[in-house]
């Protein structure tokens, strides 16, 4: 009976380690922020939607085009004719909307329901992103439609995860206003419901979102709590002295009067700084620090879930947290990023009787930008995982091509390790934005 | 009239400078520059400019930038401060092709149309 129990448990960790190979994930790079600022998606992404040096420096800026002359002083005065409107009223001259679509085929030779080749996943992601007059910015996605995939609002106990009232449709996944440089300081302040800052990167800050990083996504036992789970909270985050980011706060979860906590610092080392200002480089003589940049982050997550009772209150608590250590390299066309997650749940099944169990994973990520005329990137990850129940190790070989700046074709293939066997899945994935 | 002759010479020397500028071909994305007045040095500059920087935006923004003496996007003042900036984005933008010595010479160009935008 134990055995069987500890066996199934085992299975149902493995199909929910596995579940992002099978979901599309939120592509967040936007075209309204091209068409918004007139420039082209490469300003901001390499192979969207994975961010470069500029776009991470958009993003820490609240989504106002970085060291823009006097911030909303500077919008107001640079107002065409016509526009006045637009300047007094705060609001955007276009609607900022895109849309982001996807299709999938995937390739599982252990399906379990037979069923080994799939070409029946898509989904269309709403998205809208922006500021007003540069004092606020704000962001949104909204998954409008998915069909033959596995995505966090169909796994057990959505609403504890994304932190859903139960009964309400889980599909925003995010809608927030960042609130920069509060009060004159440097200081900005997010409110809504967004991905806590625990990562470098968001989990849509790849080329391949699919099948999102195991050291940011795992989850323990029943406890449907990642670290990269969008939550409502409330986020003050700051960049100091142009290179250093820091970010806390707090996370309201339903069930429970009991808020969750978190905080992370990173440190920009060479490199376009983080507030998008080029590094001085001699053009007549050669250094590594042209093009070399490092990185380095660290996180913690401290938090408490437990399952809802017929009232709504969360039960036979599970007290968790999770710390974490990454780093990101860039020089010229090779992209390196490795990630580290340590974690203890104290009663990750949600039983009357708390049974602790503490996690690890990894995941290192290599990229090669072949760059023009062909915008092709091969890229190979790592990942190790255990959540308590066995080892999982993951290889993923893949190739990601963009024949224009809006369209993604990729094709990944994952040999898994875990204590039950072995698996393999291809993965073939197009997505556009427009 | 000998001196009437050479100070309607002078006049039209001056006014012909006056109008020098950036010699402009087409309009919109098709806007080119024209170097047959260049210095072989900066003819061979252009030629780097005209085929590598054309990947990701066109040359009107270029040409606008110099002409105006502000980046059309950021609104940030263009002058050779900035196009030794934008050269370094350019270099390290993985996709952008571009090694040291191109982006040397595109910069060297960008400052060379600057003088000239300025007379």
């Amino acid at each position: 009976m134990f055995l069987k129990k500890q066996t199934a448990a085992v299975m149902f960790l493995l199909g929910i380690s596995c579940a992002p190979l099978l979901a599309p994930g939120t592509a967040n790079a936007i075209p309204a922020f091209s068409r918004q600022h007139k420039t082209e998606c490469s300003t901001c992404h390499t192979i969207y939607p994975e961010l470069n040096e500029f776009g991470d420096a958009f993003l820490k800026n609240g989504y106002v085009y970085p060291h823009k002359k006097e911030g909303a002083k500077g919008g107001a005065q640079g107002a065409e004719p016509g526009n006045e409107w637009s300047v007094i009223s705060g609001l955007p001259q276009q609607l900022p909307v895109s849309l982001t679509a996807s299709a999938d085929l995937a390739y599982d030779e252990d399906a379990a329901d037979g069923n080994k080749l799939d070409l029946s996943t898509r989904s269309i992601t709403l998205q809208a992103g922006g500021s007003f007059r540069d004092l606020f910015g704000f962001f949104a996605t909204y998954n409008l439609y998915s069909q033959g995939m596995q995505r966090a609002s169909s796994l057990l106990n959505p609403a504890n995860n994304t932190n859903v009232p139960p009964g309400n449709d889980p599909d925003l996944d995010e809608l927030f206003l960042v609130w920069r440089q509060a009060f004159g300081s440097p200081v900005n302040v997010k409110v809504g419901r967004f991905e806590p800052k625990l990562s470098m990167w968001k989990k849509s800050n790849r080329i391949l979102p699919v099948p999102s990083y195991a050291s940011t996504t795992y989850r323990v036992g029943l406890s449907p709590f990642s670290s990269d789970a969008t939550e409502d909270g409330v986020e003050l985050n700051a960049l100091l002295g142009n290179r250093l980011f820091v970010a806390a706060g707090v996370v309201d979860r339903n069930g429970q009067d009991r808020e969750d906590g978190y905080g992370h610092i990173s440190l920009k080392i060479g490199g376009t700084d983080l507030k998008g200002k080029e590094p001085e480089v001699d053009l007549e003589k050669d250094s590594v620090w042209d093009f070399l940049s490092v990185t380095l982050g660290g996180f913690g997550y401290w938090g408490q879930n437990g399952e809802f009772n017929a009232n709504g209150v969360a039960q036979n608590l599970n007290n968790f947290r999770r710390i974490g250590a990454e780093a990101d390299i860039l020089y010229q066309r090779l992209h390196l990023k490795g990630s580290g997650s340590f974690g203890r749940d104290s009663n990750p099944e949600f039983a009357s009787f708390d049974a602790v169990v503490d996690s690890k994973a990894y995941t290192l990520e290599g990229e090669y930008y072949l760059g023009a005329p062909v915008n092709l990137v091969p890229l190979f990850r790592y990942e190790y995982l255990n959540a308590g129940y066995g080892t999982i190790k993951r290889l993923t070989p893949a190739i990601a091509y963009s024949p224009l700046q809006n369209v993604r074709m990729s094709v990944e293939y994952t040999h898994s390790i875990a204590p039950e066997g072995t698996g393999n899945i291809a993965f073939a994935s197009i997505a556009f934005s427009l | 009239m000998k001196k009437l002759v050479v100070t309607m010479l002078l006049v039209a020397a001056t006014a012909t400078t006056a109008h020098a500028g950036l010699r402009v071909v087409g309009k919109g994305d098709a806007m080119r520059l024209d170097p047959t007045s260049f210095p072989p040095a900066m003819k061979a500059n252009y030629e780097i400019v005209r085929v590598k920087c054309v990947k990701c935006h066109t040359l009107e923004r270029t040409i606008v930038a110099i002409q105006t003496g502000v980046a059309p996007i950021s609104g940030q003042p263009f002058d050779r401060n900035a196009t030794k900036a934008y050269g370094i984005k350019m270099l390290r933008k993985p996709d952008s092709n571009m090694n040291k010595a191109e982006v040397k010479a595109s910069v060297e160009l960008m400052n060379y149309l600057l003088t000239e935008a300025e007379k």
